[in-house]
């Protein structure tokens, strides 16, 4: 198992340490699976137990100037790491302003990704930071439990607001209530509800625009026969929403989410170069 | 004492505070005819903090405390031990501080001990805080910078650069130094599992530092917390910082010098040693011995000694556990050597002091004003083999450290230069104790006559 990886460019780095922000919020240890052409940082929680999931995807080659990798075995030629995406954020934090940052799966006391920065100085050779990030090694047996998450039959798929408004909303419901509805439906409209015993608050969205999906045999999307007007619904924990939202750094290219009724909410947002899934489960 | 600070000396003023609340929440005032100093010391007793200001530095500096004292003999400098709560909010904020206040004065009140602080502020506005304080002997670390074989020198802006890499959640750092690179590094207990914490390196070309001199090969061990306010000062005065330091176990000093204003914080290190099950070693609590036939001091640090003699042990582990951060662990760490300065009378020489604890197990020469020589306590025979290092210790170092006052020989200042060059020595731990003393016994140059007569041949 070999992993070396180097980046050289100033704006591929930021952006880089970005997405690896992002990725620190919104789960604690999560598993990195390199392959040749991409990366995929995966967060599987039991959602059936109401834990929510990650899918983000990355093109090595949008983001590294070089990059070697050879996993366990020819047959499978890719590495499955448990890490925590913190320590990530922290080493790339004040690594801005490097020449070259460098990281690579070592062995020091335990398996390592170790993040090589060489830092300009005012000497003659460089200043060099190293941090050692302890991971651990998912062996091939277990790999199964960390495959591509399928988009759900939903009821319902709509384009999200704009995302800072939209994290602004959910910041002040925030304190009044742990659950949020987020209902939506094909006319484009989305509405997020809180209701207490004191209060309900409710904001609408409207001219949202809906996804056109395809479905994978070439026929009708069964949500063709959907009510235009009605609304698809589900509650779900306002902290969840709510990491995702403040976890955003940058305005995605694309942002929606599909809605399966009282069931899950799956939303994708979709930069340039990376792809995030982030499934909610419904509250009962 | 009454000093006027301007508003444009208010910042580092202000920075001086936050550094030292990092070290501890009491700190003391110590004026002198020279200038002010703002001293400190951590409740474990491994870090100590000294901001002295010049007079020059305020536009107005008197530093006696009335008119009329000055027409006494015995001229007393009033030094006022502040609790860092009640200081800090008066300089929390620096950038409003800078900018509208004009001048600050402070004036100590011997009468009802009270400090004020009265900030002129723009628009007219005055605000006056009234601080209580008690009178106390300041404690200062005994440690000479200049016998340290490791000296760097680096630009302030440079060491925090360096600094930024490590979290701020990281407790303690290492320096490891050859003559040819300097490497600082996060440091771990082995006890917390490695495979969890993130270890972060930064190797460093000696062309980077303004002075660089590699005496010995090092790794010190240093808290960083403590040091991050030193760094937060340095900032404000743009000065570079010296670093002195020596092996492990031994201090190390982190200073700036600027024209009016020094800076100097030294920090207990790391002892290196094999056995890392030992507990806290203690040395050198320099609470004041009560000593009534010579010491005619404000015996104030009195509350500190214990009075019931039975109770001493308790009274250093008490004060070794109020800092979590260094008891909790069970690794030996070094106490700094602190000592209590008593006011100057009589050309007398700052004198090494000791808790009545530490009494037992030291032989102390009394000489009174006759100059007989007068054995108070005696030797604990467990401890007699130990004697001799260190009075070989003694040995050495003496003709560098003087001391002047013949009145007073005190056998424990060879602790108190033991503790200085070979790391503090606990005065419980036995396999700790035979340990570190065989590391000092190969480590040291061998002379082979020692014995304890020669002591008083060196009085």
């Amino acid at each position: 198992m070999r992993f070396r990886a180097k980046i050289v460019d100033v704006a591929c780095l930021n952006h880089f340490t970005r997405v690896i922000n992002t990725i620190a919020k919104l789960a604690k240890t999560c598993t990195l699976r390199l392959t040749v052409d991409k990366l995929y940082f995966i967060l599987t929680d039991k959602v059936a137990n109401g834990g929510v999931s990650m899918w983000c995807e990355l093109n090595q080659g949008n983001f590294f100037d070089e990059f070697q990798m050879e996993g366990v075995a020819a047959e499978h030629n890719e590495i499955y790491l448990e890490l925590t995406p913190e320590n990530l954020s922290r080493a790339l934090k004040t690594a801005q302003n490097a020449k070259t940052v460098k990281i690579k799966l070592t062995n020091k006391h335990c398996p390592c990704v170790t993040v090589a920065v060489e830092l300009p100085s005012l000497s003659s050779s460089s200043r060099i930071v190293t941090h050692d990030i302890p991971v651990g090694v998912i062996p091939r047996r277990l790999w199964n439990d960390f495959r591509e998450p399928s988009v759900p039959d939903f009821d319902v798929s709509i384009y999200l607001p704009v995302l800072k408004t939209m994290k602004s909303v959910v910041e002040r419901m925030k304190n009044l209530s742990n659950c949020i509805v987020l209902e939506a439906n094909l006319n484009g409209e989305m509405n997020l509800k809180i209701e207490t015993d004191l209060v309900s608050v409710t904001t609408h969205f409207k001219g949202l625009g809906n996804p056109p999906w395809v479905s994978e045999d070439g026929s009708q999307n069964s949500t063709q026969d959907r009510d235009p007007e009605s609304m698809a619904e589900a509650r779900i924990d306002i902290r969840k929403l709510l990491q995702l939202l403040a976890g955003q750094q940058v305005n995605p290219t694309k942002a929606l989410c599909n809605i399966v009724s009282k069931r899950i909410v799956h939303f994708i947002l979709l930069h340039e170069e990376v792809s995030l899934q982030y499934f909610i489960p419904a509250l009962a | 004492m009454k000093c006027v600070i301007a508003g444009t000396h208010l910042r580092v003023f202000g920075r001086a505070i936050h550094a030292i609340a990092r070290i501890s929440d009491e700190f003391w005032f110590d004026p002198n005819e020279k200038g002010l100093a703002l001293r400190s010391v951590n409740s474990s007793r491994s870090a100590y903090a000294c901001v002295f200001f010049s007079s020059m530095f305020f536009q107005y500096y008197c530093w006696t405390a009335e008119p009329e004292l000055c027409q006494k003999k015995r001229q007393l400098p009033l030094t006022c031990k502040l609790v860092m709560k009640s200081v800090l909010p008066v300089f929390r904020w620096l950038n409003t501080l800078e900018r509208n206040v004009e001048k600050c004065n402070i004036y100590t009140n011997v009468n009802d001990c009270h400090i004020t602080f009265k900030l002129f502020c723009k628009h007219g506005i005055v605000k006056t805080y009234n601080l209580a304080f008690h009178e106390s002997e300041p404690l200062q670390a005994v440690f000479s910078r200049h016998m340290c074989p490791n000296v760097l020198k680096i630009q302030s802006r440079l060491l925090t650069d360096i600094m930024i890499h490590f979290p701020t959640y990281q407790e303690e750092v290492t320096v490891a130094v050859t003559p040819m690179k300097v490497c600082f590094k996060s440091y771990t207990e082995e006890e917390i599992d490695f495979s969890k914490a993130m270890h972060t390196k930064i190797h460093l070309n000696p062309d980077e530092f303004d002075y660089f001199q590699i005496g010995v090969d090092s790794e010190v061990t240093f808290c960083l917390k403590e040091l991050r306010g030193l760094l937060g000062f340095a900032e404000a005065t743009s000065a570079s910082v010296s670093i002195h330091f020596d092996v492990s176990g031994k201090p190390i000093a982190f200073s700036i010098e600027d024209m009016m204003v020094e800076a100097s914080f030294v920090l207990a290190t790391l002892a290196d040693i094999e056995n890392r099950e030992s507990s806290q070693q203690s040395l050198c609590l320099s609470q004041r011995q009560k000593r009534p036939t010579l010491m005619k001091a404000h015996a104030d640090n009195v509350e500190n000694v214990s009075n019931n003699s039975a109770d001493n042990n308790s009274n250093t582990e008490t004060i070794a556990s109020k800092k979590p951060c260094w008891t909790e662990r069970a690794h030996s760490n070094t106490k700094l050597p602190v000592e209590c300065r008593k006011p100057l009378s009589k050309g007398d020489d700052i004198i090494p002091i000791i808790s009545k604890k530490d009494m037992n197990n030291i032989e102390v020469l009394d000489m009174s004003a006759a100059g007989d020589i007068k054995i108070v306590e005696e030797v604990v025979p467990s401890y007699s083999d130990q004697c001799k290092v260190h009075s070989y210790a003694i040995h050495q170092v003496l003709p560098i450290a003087i001391l002047r006052n013949k009145t007073h020989f005190i056998k424990y200042c060879i602790f108190q230069f033991h503790s200085l060059f070979f790391g503090a020595v606990s005065l419980k731990e036995q396999d700790v104790i035979s340990h570190t003393l065989h590391s000092l016994a190969t480590a040291s140059d061998a002379e082979d006559d020692f014995d304890n007569e020669q002591l008083s041949q060196v009085v």
